[in-house]
């Protein structure tokens, strides 16, 4: 029983240390993923915006030089 | 849009993996590793099944995108049973195979337990932010699985080369990977060059793996863990 305990205790123990590392690694990440298999280009992700540009933000201002803010 | 610097490490790349395979049936290795070379064979087919999608359905074709994607997570998985391979060859005597099986069939399960938890906040597209994230995490599980193999080599005294320099040249192609991304996130001037770097630290695994089956014998040792002996 010991030993099953002592194999749960270790996998639990390399996920937190995987799941720190990746922390670690995609901190300053811009989105993008780590992919390690084969020499395949890699594409944009599918839920990114799917190959098609991405448009400027609705409430950004459309374009026009933003003003600056009233009362600074 | 792709040039031909990407087709020709991609091709050098495929013929590498292929080749590990012929290296491996050669001399003989192609059982004692058969999940190293399966992963391998399923790489090759991969890299061939992806290039007819991109050939047909460009580049930016959901297509391509989705097959890329979940071709990727198959082969991550695969390549985390392959280095699980690789723990019952250095436990072996140990016969700690029941519990390495169950190591793994846990921290797999761990692992997309987890993935899940990240994902299921996604409103669109669940399976697909479930499959690259897992792809993800088991990559990172897999780069900390091999030093922790690699620490249990030193510390078991295994003498077995080819198995020495297997477990190596995945931890060295881990790695590069993981300090390459981390290098383009914290430099973002250079991050051209480093992006061209990353299809060419691809071809670092099949070479290093077709390399140890055609020039290492089996029988053939070495002392690692003289490595660590600090001198005083």
């Amino acid at each position: 029983m010991s030993r099953k305990l002592t194999v749960v205790f270790l996998a639990m123990l390399v996920l937190v240390g995987a799941m720190s590392l990746k922390t670690v690694v995609v901190t300053h990440g811009d989105g993008s993923v780590v992919m390690a298999n084969g020499g395949a280009p890699q594409p944009p992700i599918p839920w990114k915006n799917g190959g098609a540009p991405q448009p400027p933000i609705p409430w950004k201002n459309g374009g026009a030089p933003q003003p600056p803010i009233p009362w600074k | 849009m792709l040039g031909p610097y990407e087709y020709v490490i991609w091709l050098i790349c495929t013929l590498l993996e292929a080749s590990v395979l012929v290296c491996a049936i050669r001399k003989g290795a192609f059982r004692r590793y058969f999940l190293l070379n399966f992963y391998m064979a399923t790489s090759v087919v991969a890299s061939i099944a992806r290039y007819k999608f991109l050939h047909d359905f460009g580049f930016n074709s959901r297509e391509y995108i989705y097959f890329y994607y979940y071709s990727d997570a198959l082969l991550t998985v695969l390549l985390y049973f392959a280095l699980s391979s690789l723990y019952s060859h250095v436990f072996s005597e140990l016969k700690a195979d029941r519990y390495l099986r169950m190591g793994t069939i846990f921290l797999l399960s761990g692992t997309a337990l987890f993935s899940y938890a990240v994902v299921q906040q996604s409103s669109a597209k669940l399976v697909t932010h479930f499959v690259v994230e897992l792809s993800q995490n088991l990559y990172f599980v897999g780069l900390v699985l091999t030093y922790v193999l690699w620490a249990a080599i030193l510390k078991m005294r295994e003498t077995r080369t080819q198995l020495i320099q297997l477990v190596l040249s995945l931890g060295v192609y881990f790695s590069l990977f993981a300090a390459n991304y981390a290098v383009q996130n914290l430099h973002r001037t250079s991050g051209s060059f480093l992006e061209a770097l990353t299809p060419l630290f691809g071809c670092f695994l099949p070479l290093s793996w077709a390399y140890t089956f055609w020039h290492v014998p089996e029988e053939a040792r070495t002392v690692p863990s003289r490595l660590a002996v600090v001198p005083r």
